[in-house]
């Protein structure tokens, strides 16, 4: 029997299921630039960024998912990034936060 | 009278080794050469510049003249090893001649010729000065002797780590003279003649030794001199003492005006091999004298280039900020070397990147002048007001780039090595600056202006930096400022300074409003403070650490404001100090009448 349509529907699950992501990736990133553990997700970096600015660049959400295994579209994100570094002065922790868009890139360059 | 005898071999087989190395390695990188490089260097051949690159070749490969300059010991440490060496060579080939008259005498004829010419009558004005010279040459091995041990004595607090075909091709040169001056001398010895060197140490071997050892001694010593040549020969197109040679044609290649640029080229081997290791460019490096990390210095660099094992660590851990450049002797462009190796690294050539470039267009106002913000003066709004109150007070109309944010210059992309998402940037700002018609481009941030200088195609723009901008209404009489007593000093940036030679205007508009105290390192020399955009490897708590170096020194100027005209040197040095820290717009629109 055909369901009805009542012009009501379900969004997708937006939970993020750890154990089913491969997070060699991630570690990796961690790894090389383990400073990126102390972020405290403020947005500083996003709401100063150049290129945020202009598109709908989002480097804090973009770092964070790729941190949690969801790396799907982060390396075309991450080319919209201009490395003008201004959020590098913002960061409250002091994140080497160009090092991280180039690490990013080039470890999910071929993803 | 035969110039032969079984000692020579090796060094005639060294000396092929090098001839035919030298030969394959000249050939191949002219050979691949740009067109265009190819094209100037025969326009340049039949002109002036020839003869200057003949006397750059003298003043530099052969006295060392820019290293004098670093260190007069040091200076003279070289020029003897490289002159003497040379007026050895050259005097030796006269002196055969006055011997023999213009006949062929094969090479190994004029290199041995102390052996040869045991039966001919003596000419004590030759032996007098080849001895002199080989005093010379051998002073120098001494100084190098000692700089090992003591390397302050010559200006040089550390000194290169050397690989172990270095440091092989190093032992051999150490031994040639010393092993020359035994071989020469036993030679004297049991023929007689020499001058006051070999011919004293002669005269003493005789009346010491007998006959039949010395005899053997003169085969051992003339084998061992030419085996040191040997050895050094073949080491040496593998080894450090490929500049010898490799520096000549870089002279001349580069007075015909062939550069590197921003994409790895065949030039780029004659100035990677002219590197001579010298470690001259060890002691300016702020990564070192600071932060003590001692593998990254352009002489590091340029030698892990050169043997394919750059490593992304040691290509991105660097300031750029040319404080090596500036010293270098060989005056090789280390930062563009750099950079073309990180675009070899990083460049990802990728057309659809930054699509959303398109019809953004943020600026506002209307007018002549152009005023380019820069991200980075974004960060700083004190600068920006202060530029509004100087472009108000001058009555100026000015066409606001970017104060509603704006697409970057391009340049920390460019630094990066994303040379051609770089481009992309450059293209979208020169196109914008066309369409506003323009005539005047004044910027803020020295990174922004250099690119502009340099990479953008502007043609009818006035590129000027806000401090040439200044001090030209100053003098224009466009700005009036009140003189106060404020003691200021100032800092370089390296874009602005080193980069772009703008150290006067600065200066000028600061005096025009206050007293300035110059700190110890200034205009050429000066620091770096920490947080280049160049650089993408140290954390930020090496960055603050530079800054406090850079500040400790500023502040021992006693001044009570720290000026500087870069809104990251700005940003960067106020993490490392408690006193004030302005731009040079906020000084001057503080002091307006």
């Amino acid at each position: 029997m055909a369901a009805i349509n009542f012009g009501y529907t379900i969004s997708k699950p937006r939970v993020i299921d750890l154990d089913r992501n491969n997070l060699r990736k991630s570690d990796e990133i961690l790894r090389e630039m383990p400073e990126l553990q102390t972020c405290i997700g403020c947005g500083a970096c996003t709401a100063i960024c150049t290129a945020g600015n202009l598109t709908s660049f989002n480097f804090r959400r973009v770092h964070t998912l790729v941190r949690r295994g969801e790396y799907q579209g982060a390396y075309e994100e991450m080319n919209k990034c201009m490395l003008c570094g201004k959020c590098r002065l913002v960061c409250p922790r002091g994140i080497n936060t160009r090092g991280v868009v180039m690490l990013i890139k080039r470890k999910l360059g071929d993803f | 009278m035969t110039f032969y005898a079984p000692f020579c071999l090796p060094f005639i087989l060294g000396a092929a080794v090098m001839f035919l190395t030298l030969a394959w390695k000249w050939g191949k990188w002219l050979w691949l050469l740009p067109r265009r490089d190819k094209m100037r260097l025969l326009r340049g051949l039949p002109t002036r510049r020839t003869l200057q690159a003949v006397g750059e070749v003298i003043s530099e490969s052969l006295l060392h003249r820019r290293i004098f300059r670093v260190n007069p010991l040091l200076g003279y440490m070289h020029m003897s090893l490289a002159f003497g060496w040379f007026l050895l060579i050259a005097v030796g080939w006269i002196e055969t001649i006055a011997y023999l008259g213009f006949r062929y005498v094969p090479l190994q004829g004029h290199v041995f010729f102390k052996y040869f010419a045991t039966g001919l009558a003596h000419k004590p004005v030759f032996d007098q000065l080849m001895d002199l010279l080989l005093l010379f040459v051998l002073s120098g091995v001494a100084l190098a002797w000692g700089k090992r041990f003591y390397s302050r004595a010559m200006g040089l607090k550390r000194t290169t780590k050397h690989v172990l075909g270095d440091r092989v091709a190093l032992s051999a040169l150490w031994f040639i003279f010393p092993a020359r001056l035994v071989a020469e001398s036993t030679t004297c010895a049991i023929y007689g003649g020499g001058g006051f060197l070999t011919g004293g140490i002669g005269g003493w071997m005789a009346d010491h030794i007998g006959i039949m050892p010395l005899l053997t001694m003169e085969s051992v010593a003339w084998w061992f001199y030419s085996s040191c040549l040997g050895i050094f020969f073949v080491a040496l197109p593998f080894s450090r003492y490929m500049h010898i040679f490799t520096e000549i044609p870089l002279i001349f290649l580069r007075r015909y005006g062939i550069r590197s640029g921003e994409k790895e080229s065949s030039f780029d081997n004659f100035q990677v091999e002219a590197c001579s290791r010298c470690g001259i460019c060890i002691d300016p490096c702020q990564l070192q004298s600071v932060l003590g990390i001692n593998d990254v210095q352009s002489v590091y660099f340029l030698r892990d280039r050169r043997y394919n094992h750059l490593r992304l660590q040691v290509a991105d851990n660097c300031l750029m900020c040319g404080r090596c450049a500036e010293r270098c002797p060989v005056d090789i462009d280390l930062n563009t070397l750099r950079l073309n190796s990180r675009d070899t690294m990083h460049n990802v050539p990728d057309e659809r990147r930054y699509g959303y470039f398109k019809g953004v267009d943020r600026s506002s106002g209307e007018g002549k002048v152009g005023y380019f913000a820069g991200c980075m003066t974004l960060l700083t709004p004190r600068t920006l007001s202060a530029m509004t109150t100087i472009f108000e007070a001058a009555g100026e109309e000015v066409w606001w780039a970017d104060r509603e944010g704006g697409v970057c210059c391009g340049r920390p992309l460019k630094l990066a090595g994303e040379t051609d998402s770089a481009r992309k940037m450059m293209k979208y700002n020169a196109e914008l600056f066309r369409k506003h018609g323009i005539t005047t481009l004044v910027t803020s941030c020295p990174i922004c202006l250099k690119v502009f200088r340099e990479d953008y195609d502007l043609p009818g723009i006035e590129v000027l930096h806000h401090s040439e901008y200044i001090l030209r209404l100053i003098r224009a009489g466009r700005l009036k400022l009140e003189h106060g007593s404020t003691r200021f000093t100032y800092h370089d940036p390296c874009e602005l300074g080193r980069g772009s030679g703008i150290y006067d205007e600065p200066r000028a508009v600061i005096e025009a409003v206050g007293e300035l105290f110059e700190p110890a390192s200034t205009r050429e020399n000066a620091l770096c403070c920490g947080s280049s955009v160049a650089n993408t490897a140290i954390s930020d708590g090496q960055q603050v650490q530079i800054a406090r170096s850079v500040a400790t020194e500023l502040e021992a100027t006693g001044a009570e404001v720290i000026v500087t005209a870069c809104p990251l040197c700005k940003k960067a040095i106020g993490r490392g100090t408690q006193r004030q820290v302005r731009d040079l717009s906020e000084i001057v629109a503080a002091s307006i009448k």
